[in-house]
């Protein structure tokens, strides 16, 4: 049988172009619902007993007060209002820095799965929420996207980066000087923790992040996951310095300011770490 | 053998080497075809379907099987200072999706692209070590000056001696019917005269483009008389094949430019573009050549297996300084002109298309396979009622009439056929338009077998 082509009825429009639904068949897997921990529903409902029961009592307390004397009642309302104010502030602010550290992860899947409209907008609501002072990248709407996030890079995020190190190497100063003069290796341990927390929420800070508590914690949580990619890239550069700062021959020369060189690169490291992590675009 | 060579082999196996140990791989990939085998779609395409895997879209299934799901990200390398223009996938990719779409033109000049694959490390620690990146170099450029290597191992008059031969038999004859004349009047003592070149340049340029466009004949040489790239048809192409009796002035001026020519090949083509590969993948239009006939069909078989005898055999010091391809892949293209249930039989009819080529590439150590694939899906399968019986076919949207349209390509031999099987006569497959895509190339383009043949060429050195 020979070769033939079999022509369809002239349609009255144009035929549409096939359609095999490939973006929706090779559409990337969604990662499944992450679902409340036990502790953390435990948590949430002990915070909501607390703070219920609380207001409850308060509510009661003001009541009684009231039905003694009006003044008294009066009193009693404004003091537990302004308690209870400044606990909902404190919240309030605990969810927002929270809630910001969100807009890290909005801006990187928008970057990865290649939305742009979506990385577009949040770009701008990134770069609005920057500290003041911080140089903005201009006119990212109307740019190709690539030359928009290339732009970010270079007019925010690459001197980011550097005033993250340059906060890192401050850093790493002192914990340098504080680990080689503490009396203790217990000491030592709380003071570097301090300043490492210290410095990841300024590295924060300049990624308009402003984490409390709750974001902190968080935001420990990915920088510990980032420290492992950035520490691997040192982890040579690293390996020669414990090798020659922690040798007999530098613990003699030096005593315990080998353990405090040690100690004062991690936290150059802690920063790169904390920067990645901050970080709305990959590193280029 | 050239020194500077040696020494430019030398540094560059050292530099692979330390790129190596510190888990910065450069792996250049040939994507080489003769004319028309879809090189420029298929880079597209290949562009397009890693940069989207990279994204998490799942375009290349054998692929991330292939390397156990460690691609991270794929990158398009930023372009440095670079003499040669960067292939541009946007815009062929924004093309084919316009409406009405436009598959990319006949390519004129190089062009390159590298793109970066960052891999999660194979070993147990994998998560915790940096990622490894692995550069692929890729290379577009004009099919026909394939052709050109060839004639680097030969000289004028060896060369004119097989053309002639060749040009004297089949469908050539007619084709080159004028030139031939043209040669056979000429005195053998012929000055040197350029009216007399550049008449014989005509003549033989205008069979070779009948060769091509009319019979489906690949084996033309030289490259640049059908595709003189952007620069255009210097005197340097006022050549010509000239019979041995040919003596005079005529002949030496003929064999200066084609000693000139050369030398300009392979200083602008052969020596920066197409040296030191590690993979390779031969792109082959089996069902064109099966559908131009018999001799179209052997002719691109013997196109194939002179192309691969400079490409993909390297020397003894070449092997030993890794600069030959380990892994060469032959892929007959446009597999979805045929019905799926005639994909095999495509891959074992390039298998044998392929011979002389794959003897070339085993000779020098590599490893080699076959596959059918479609760079981009353009149909989809159908049955077609032929005579009250129904046959396995195609269905595609015509590019030109904009009209839907049921193909069926005849049947497609596991084996080169027999000669029963010419009689069916020349057949054109008509041009279809590519499926509804994305014109960012958010998911990719859809393919079939593109991630077989990439799992297979590069899934070891991810």
């Amino acid at each position: 049988m020979k070769p033939r082509v079999i022509l369809e009825e002239e349609p009255v429009a144009p035929a549409q172009r096939l359609d095999f639904g490939w973006d929706i068949a090779v559409a990337a897997a969604v990662p499944p619902d992450r679902r409340w921990s036990s502790l953390g529903l435990a948590g949430v409902g002990l915070s909501v007993l607390l703070l219920g029961f609380s207001l409850i009592g308060a509510g009661n307390f003001v009541a009684a007060q009231f039905a003694q004397a009006v003044w008294l009642g009066w009193v009693t309302l404004t003091v537990a209002v302004a308690g209870f104010g400044l606990v909902f502030a404190g919240i309030g602010r605990e969810v927002r820095g929270y809630l910001a550290l969100g807009t890290v992860d909005t801006v990187r899947a928008a970057h990865a799965r290649g939305d742009v409209v979506a990385l577009r907008g949040a770009l701008q609501d990134w770069q609005a929420r920057l500290p003041e002072g911080r140089t903005r990248a201009q006119g990212i709407a109307e740019m190709p996207i690539d030359a928009a996030c290339a732009l970010v890079e270079a007019t925010s995020l690459a001197p980011i980066s550097r005033d993250a190190e340059a906060l890192g190497r401050a850093a790493a100063m002192q914990a340098f000087a504080m680990t080689a003069v503490s009396p203790s290796p217990a000491l030592d341990v709380l003071v570097f923790s301090w300043r490492g927390v210290r410095l990841v929420r300024q590295v924060a800070a300049l990624h308009g992040l402003r984490p409390g508590v709750v974001g902190t914690l968080s935001l420990l949580r990915r920088v510990a996951m980032d420290a492992a990619t950035v520490a691997a890239t040192d982890v040579a550069v690293d390996a020669v310095l414990r090798g020659v700062l922690s040798s007999r021959f530098a613990e003699h020369v030096a005593g315990e300011t080998a353990a405090g060189a040690v100690a004062a690169r991690r936290m150059i490291l802690l920063a790169r770490a904390a920067d990645e992590a901050c970080r709305v675009l990959p590193r280029r | 053998m050239d020194p500077f060579a040696l020494i430019r082999g030398v540094l560059d196996t050292t530099e692979g080497a330390a790129r190596a140990l510190v888990g910065r791989e450069r792996l250049r990939l040939a994507v080489t075809g003769l004319s028309r085998a879809g090189k420029t779609v298929f880079l597209t395409s290949l562009i397009a379907n890693l940069l989207a895997a990279g994204r998490g879209a799942r375009t290349l299934p054998a692929l991330d099987a292939a390397v156990g799901g460690r691609i991270r990200r794929v990158t398009i390398i930023p372009a440095g200072t670079e003499t040669i223009p960067r292939f541009d996938p946007e815009a062929h990719l924004g093309a084919l999706a316009a409406n009405p779409p436009h598959w990319p033109e006949r390519t004129e000049d190089f062009s390159t692209l590298s793109i970066a694959i960052d891999v999660e490390r194979r070993t147990s620690l994998g998560g915790l070590l940096p990622e490894r990146r692995v550069t692929l170099d890729l290379l577009d450029y004009p099919g026909e000056w394939l052709l050109d290597l060839p004639m680097l191992r030969q000289d004028y008059a060896a060369w004119s001696a097989a053309t002639l031969i060749r040009l004297r038999q089949g469908v050539r004859a007619t084709a080159a019917r004028e030139f031939l004349a043209f040669i056979d009047s000429l005195p053998a003592d012929a000055a040197a005269e350029d009216a007399l070149a550049k008449r014989g340049y005509a003549l033989y340029r205008d069979a070779l483009r009948d060769c091509r466009d009319n019979h489906g004949l690949r084996f033309l040489q030289p490259g640049r008389f059908l595709n003189p790239g952007p620069r255009g048809e210097a005197p340097l192409l006022w050549f010509f094949p000239l019979p041995a009796t040919a003596q005079g002035g005529l002949a030496a001026l003929c064999a200066r430019r084609y000693g000139a020519y050369l030398d300009d090949q392979r200083s602008n083509f052969l020596d920066p573009c197409f040296t030191r590969f590690h993979r390779q993948v031969v792109l082959v239009d089996v069902l064109g050549a099966l559908h131009a006939g018999q001799e179209a069909f052997e002719d691109t078989a013997e196109a194939l297996a002179a192309v691969a005898s400079v490409v993909s055999g390297g020397n003894w010091l070449e092997r030993m300084l890794g600069a030959a391809p380990t892994r060469v892949a032959f892929a007959a293209t446009k597999a979805d002109h045929v019905p799926s249930r005639a994909r095999d039989s495509l891959a074992a009819l390039v298998e044998h298309i392929a011979t002389g080529a794959r003897g070339r590439a085993e000779a020098s150590g590599a490893a080699t396979s076959f596959h059918a694939l479609a760079a981009i899906r353009c149909t989809e399968d159908a049955v077609a009622t032929l005579e009250g019986q129904n046959f396995a076919a195609i269905r595609g949207i015509l590019l030109n009439e904009g009209r839907g349209a049921t193909i069926y390509p005849g049947e497609v031999p596991m084996k080169p056929p027999e000669p029963a099987f010419w009689q069916s006569g020349f057949f054109r497959m008509p041009e279809f338009q590519p499926p509804r895509l994305d014109p960012a190339g958010t998911a990719g383009v859809p393919h079939l077998g593109m991630d077989g043949l990439l799992a297979w060429l590069l899934g070891d050195a991810l």
